[in-house]
């Protein structure tokens, strides 16, 4: 090869970038950073770096269940990252799936909260004090290579962030290489949190669903801890609300539970609330009241429709047997129409 | 063969599961359905049994495949269980071309070429390289 060397300095940036792909000049692409290193966010310290986030060294492509075993540890639910293999890691694929490490989470008693995809975001919750998982795809687009690894902190004048990852304890990444490797990855990342704390830069829509899915498998009373914290953020919210109320009322504290859907009934006039309050209060005996609430959630019909008139129904069984338990009354086959 | 009877038993496991929950507590409406109600998937009650059949689908598959990469069966049911409706129904999707992290070579390649960029003079990461520009 004959090349001129200014062609061949050119061809050797290609293959460079080509190549890596990974740091290329300033200028291309990192706009995040660029944005940083301007006007950094206010209000927020100019280094961070938590150092007590656990170090588990990764052992063959186990970096999943290593950084989850690290958000756990510092979020005060330490969990061997061995148990979290069997939990998350998946053989044939050499790795974990992001969906699995949400539940991997959830399944040791934390909170899986996804934040936004932005650098802003991961300052602000290292600032806060919560590490965050991200997804960085090491490779190319087109030739992949997943890894997690999480972010214990960041140095503005460095414009550097610090993560531990993979079989680095304390990894020095210039903002461009992890906005540029993150970006390759979708820009995921999520933070692990005790039932009570909120993400510091989650909206209500993320914590939302986070907080219904820890629902699902989490003792009532945690949920309900969870789910309490989420609604002083955002008090206008049914769906926070009624899992608040749903949460108490199935770990048996019927009088909180009553309040909550009480209010939730009121301040929304939302069927699901009506219907849960009648169901409460048909258990506590109070059975005209019971009634009062159930027909609201039937005249406000909607998707609830088939369980309010089913609420209603079981609520009127047992009216009629109290006001008359010797006699069928022909007056109740006459509401039930 | 297999497959089939195993996805077939999970699926009457699974249905039947979730007609037992639904007599349990018929009459109080769940946080998972007022949060789909409120992102505007209305008209639920309506597609709910066929949903909820789809549902089991997803879930069955799940838990075959995962049997399939490699968990062993009791820890892939649990790994099921702990899914919601949507995740079940988004890993059924894409659990063979999802993302899995788990590289680990990679990390050193990394360093070289963020070495090779700095040598080239793109990055200035490491103190002790010298541009050749």
């Amino acid at each position: 090869m004959t090349a001129h060397p200014g062609r061949r300095r050119l061809l050797a940036a290609a293959g460079a970038l080509a190549l890596g792909g990974l740091a290329g000049c300033a200028s291309l692409g990192a706009a995040g950073t660029a944005a940083l290193r301007s006007a950094p966010p206010a209000g927020l310290p100019r280094r961070v770096e938590l150092a007590a986030t656990p170090f588990y060294p990764q052992e063959d492509f186990q970096c999943g269940p290593a950084a989850l075993a690290m958000a756990l540890g510092a979020a005060g639910l330490a969990t061997p990252p061995e148990q979290l293999a069997r939990q998350i890691f998946l053989p044939g694929r050499q790795g974990t799936l992001q969906v699995e490490m949400v539940t991997g989470a959830r399944r040791n008693g934390a909170l899986a909260v996804e934040i936004p995809g932005s650098l802003d975001a991961l300052l602000r919750e290292t600032a806060a004090g919560h590490p965050v998982v991200v997804l960085l795809n090491l490779g190319l687009s087109w030739a992949p290579s997943w890894h997690y690894a999480v972010v214990i902190g960041y140095d503005l004048d460095a414009a550097a962030f610090l993560l531990r990852s993979g079989p680095i304890e304390r990894q020095v990444l210039p903002f461009e290489t992890l906005e540029r490797t993150w970006a390759r990855g979708g820009n995921w990342a999520f933070v692990v949190l005790p039932p009570g704390k909120l993400a510091a830069s989650a909206g209500e829509t993320q914590t939302t669903t986070a907080l219904v899915a820890f629902e699902k498998t989490a003792p009532p009373l945690r949920a309900a801890t969870a789910y309490r914290s989420a609604l002083e953020r955002w008090p206008g919210s049914l769906t926070l609300a009624m899992g608040l109320g749903n949460s108490l009322y199935k770990a048996g504290a019927l009088p909180e539970a009553e309040t909550v859907f009480k209010n939730a009934a009121r301040r929304h006039d939302a069927a699901a609330a009506w219907n849960n309050l009648a169901n409460l209060l048909l258990e506590r005996g109070r059975l005209r009241e019971a009634r009062d609430a159930a027909q609201k959630a039937v005249a406000l019909g909607g998707p609830t429709l088939d369980t309010a008139q089913d609420t209603l129904r079981q609520i009127e069984a047992r009216l009629t047997a109290s006001a008359s338990p010797r006699r069928k009354a022909p007056r109740d086959r006459a509401a039930r129409r | 063969m297999r497959l089939k009877q195993t996805l077939a038993a999970l699926l009457i496991v699974s249905t039947t599961h979730v007609g037992f929950v639904q007599t349990a507590q018929a009459a109080m409406v769940g946080t998972e359905a007022v949060a789909q109600a409120s992102q505007g998937a209305a008209a639920r009650s309506a597609d709910e049994a066929r949903s909820q059949l789809n549902d089991a689908f997803a879930r069955a598959d799940v838990q075959a495949r995962l049997q399939a990469l490699g968990v062993d069966s009791r820890d892939a049911s649990e790994r099921v269980a702990a899914l919601t409706d949507d995740e079940a129904t988004r890993l059924a999707g894409e659990i063979d071309k999802a993302p899995a992290g788990g590289i680990i070579e990679v990390i050193l390649f990394v360093f070289f070429v963020l070495l090779v960029t700095d040598i080239l003079g793109f990055t200035k990461v490491f103190p002790f390289t010298r541009s050749i520009r």
